[in-house]
């Protein structure tokens, strides 16, 4: 029987751990250059000495507080669950700031080891880490690696394994604070022992006392739980207000610099300066693109340019295939029809084949060449630099400069995007933020807009679309902000430095998000044709088609049929275009209707996957009010366009 | 020496002694060391963790115009504040001969 273990990555945002984890796991968990990524634990397994190994990747943190929902989830799996260790991914150009994150680890008396990564990144710098000194310093083992290319990851399991059959022993750290707080802390902690076995069974009775004295709200609230726990508070906050009376700093702060006074220490200890720092070509690219003048045409042209590439790609790629498709679809046709009598035909040729094609020469064009962009846009690190530029505009929308990434991440996809909220800090936040995301259009929205109104009326027609989105997201922004009530959070959000992505990562990531669409959307493309080739020959059609009517084509001015697709779009908003190809001949639009179909098609409903996920995220109550009223929208701003247009 | 273009940004009405001014006052590349943080318990706590204490050393790196947020470097990190987080975060301003 292989050995079962259990390891998990734990560091501050942004510094390898996904990366890392793909090295170990062999798996793609997707890597970027930009704070708060991942938000989901990932897991995965591996094989190593006849060990069966489960590695868990947690979300980027920077302490073992309560400001983020991470930092609960990722502190309750280090104290509740256990595992056997903990890799304590570090970056080695940031050494201060991260070991204050590896301190309280410690504090946790978790088994860590620690990984020092991106030491060819801090070597750029003209910093060297000397590992061996630290980890002296720590007690731990240190094992120094550059996660992109792999180096130093065999050494990391052979380290894991070493310290888990007792080769290696762990002789951490007992971090001692000043003389007014370790004067304190001893008392508490008696008093949590004798009151509290509960709690200090889960974590160290040492953490706990920390942990009140710094006003903790978790571990504070679970204390007030216990029947004694009335007992340690008292004495608790006693002791704090002595510490805040003595230094005039809140305790936690009192607290945090002490840490951060040790962590400065061991980091000077062990960092050797090689060479002093030059201005490299990143940082005179980081100056050019948040200067206060030039940032914002930058952004502005960046995010142009990119649609301008999808759009002019996208048209080019998108014509070839229809083509190539075109004499294949004609020439399966022909033989079908001398084998299967007609009915068989038409189910499959206008029930998959057409789909299926229809999915390749309308949706992928454009899906394709907007993930390789986007890929690019999030690894070399540009995305926090346009959150610092955004910041401004979207506190106007009662959200800080961090929503703006989500934001940009839902012009790929509006499901991770909603995921994606989770780095702002308040559950209001993430609300307000989600709300607005679903209205961004999204890739599948991308390809309505760009493969019918771009294509057919014009780029500038297409461009006003967009245009007149942002305006609507902003506006709506600030209706859900006034209406929510709360107090707005300000930004604080670390810049990580620019980075030359790599080709590999961009084509991976982007082979990945395709291969998701692919695999999710092309099932539920064939089934809509199928349903509506059965509708038709059922005669249902009739029905739906009569009964939608005055909505459809009396308020929308679209021709009947075109009620169809839009009830399809519920679960692919691509399906639309797609089934709409299928029922009337896409030249044959006027252009007001492709305008106004674009524009419906854009706000009506977030598809099944984004009600799915912002139901998880925020409750069926909010999803569903946020369904209906984009259903409400869509059709009142659908109507209002179609009779502005006609004018 | 030539008289430093000092903007004193739009923190209106509030008077600072020479001792204590908001990181707001700070110009582009100019240092200063933390003393205080003032505002709610939850975000004083994260700025302390960020490693903005009292005593540390920091450089702002750039400000956005019209109350944006600025940039600021601590412990080697960049790190991001908006306006209204880092009006309330104050520093002695270290003369720029008297320390690098």
């Amino acid at each position: 029987m292989a050995e079962q273990l259990r390891i998990a990555l734990a560091g501050n945002a942004n510094v390898g751990k996904s990366a890392i984890f793909n090295q170990l796991t062999g798996l793609n968990q997707i890597v970027s250059n930009w704070p708060g990524k991942t938000v989901e634990r990932a897991e995965g397994t591996l094989h190593y000495k006849g060990f069966t190994i489960r590695v868990i990747d947690l979300p980027g943190i920077y302490s073992l507080s309560t400001f983020s929902m991470e930092e609960i989830v990722s502190r309750d799996y280090v104290a509740v669950e256990k595992p056997d260790i903990i890799i304590n991914v570090v970056d080695a150009s940031a050494l201060e700031r991260n070991l204050y994150f590896t301190l309280q680890l410690l504090e946790l008396d978790a088994p860590i080891i620690i990984d020092l990564n991106q030491v060819d990144f801090a070597a750029k710098k003209g910093v060297k880490i000397d590992a061996e000194s630290l980890s002296k310093a720590l007690g731990v083992p240190v094992v120094s690696t550059v996660a992109i290319t792999g180096s130093g990851i065999s050494e990391l399991l052979s380290t894991v394994v070493a310290v888990v059959s007792g080769e290696k022993k762990l002789k951490p750290l007992k971090a001692r604070y000043g003389k007014e707080i370790e004067k304190r802390l001893p008392v508490v902690e008696k008093l949590v022992n004798d009151n509290l076995p509960q709690l200090s069974a889960v974590y160290p009775a040492r953490w706990i006392a920390i942990k009140l004295l710094e006003r903790d709200t978790d571990i504070v609230g679970k204390t007030k739980n216990y029947e004694n726990g009335k007992v340690v508070l008292d004495c608790a906050e006693k002791s704090a207000d002595r510490l805040e009376e003595i230094h005039g700093e809140q305790s936690s702060v009192v607290i945090a610099s002490e840490r951060y006074g040790l962590a400065n220490k061991i980091a000077k200890a062990v960092t050797i300066i090689e060479s002093p720092p030059k201005i490299s070509l990143e940082q005179k690219l980081d100056a050019l693109t948040t200067n206060k003048t030039l940032g914002y045409p930058i952004l502005a042209a960046v995010l142009a340019a990119m649609f301008a590439v999808i759009f002019v790609g996208g048209n080019y790629i998108s014509a070839g295939l229809e083509y190539v498709f075109g004499i294949l679809t004609a020439n399966v046709e022909n033989a079908l029809s001398q084998l299967l009598p007609q009915i068989g035909v038409d189910l499959i040729n206008k029930g998959v084949l057409s789909g299926v094609v229809a999915g390749i020469t309308i949706a992928l064009p454009y899906i394709v060449p907007f993930y390789i962009l986007l890929a690019l846009l999030e690894d070399s690190g540009y995305l926090p630099r346009a959150a610092f530029l955004m910041d401004n505009l979207m506190h106007k929308i009662g959200l800080h400069g961090k929503a703006f990434i989500p934001l940009m991440l839902g012009y790929g996809c509006n499901v991770p995007a909603c995921i994606g909220c989770r780095i702002m800090e308040t559950e209001r936040e993430r609300f307000l933020a989600a709300f607005v995301v679903v209205l961004i259009p999204c890739a599948a929205r991308t390809v309505v807009i760009l493969g019918l109104v771009g294509r057919f009326v014009g780029l500038y027609a297409a461009l006003a679309l967009y245009a007149f989105d942002l305006i609507l997201v902003f506006a709506l922004g600030r209706v859900a902000f006034k209406a929510l009530p709360g107090e707005p959070v300000g930004l604080i959000m670390e810049m990580p430095p620019y980075k030359r992505p790599s080709a590999k990562n961009v084509l991976m990531k982007t082979w990945s998000r395709t291969k998701d669409f692919v695999y999710i959307a092309f099932p539920i493309i064939i089934a809509g044709s199928l349903a509506i080739v059965a509708l038709n020959m059922t005669g249902f059609m009739n029905y739906i088609v009569n009964g939608a009517s005055p909505l459809i084509s009396g308020w929308l001015g679209l021709p009947v049929l075109a009620g169809i697709p839009l009830i399809f779009g519920i679960l692919r908003k691509e399906l639309t275009l797609i089934l709409l190809s299928q029922l009337v001949p896409l030249a044959s639009l006027t252009a007001v209707q492709m305008v106004v179909f674009s524009l419906v098609t854009m706000i009506y409903i977030p598809c099944l996957a984004t009600i799915a996920v912002f139901t998880r995220e925020f409750g069926w109550k909010k999803a569903l009010a946020v369904t209906l009223i984009d259903i409400g929208l869509a059709l009142l701003l659908g109507g209002i366009a179609y009779r502005l247009l006609s004018l | 020496m030539h008289f430093r273009n000092r903007r004193r940004s739009q923190t209106h009405d509030v008077q600072f002694n020479c001792e204590a001014t908001s990181l707001m006052c700070l110009c582009e590349g100019e240092k200063g060391v933390i003393m205080k943080a003032e505002g709610g318990f939850g975000i004083v706590r994260r700025l302390a963790e960020m490693g903005l204490t009292p005593g540390v050393e920091i450089k702002l790196l750039r400000k956005c115009p019209f109350r944006g947020p600025i940039e600021i470097e601590v412990r080697g990190v960049a790190l991001a504040l908006g306006y209204g987080v880092a009006s309330k975060v104050f520093v002695k301003q270290l003369r720029a001969d008297s320390n690098g």
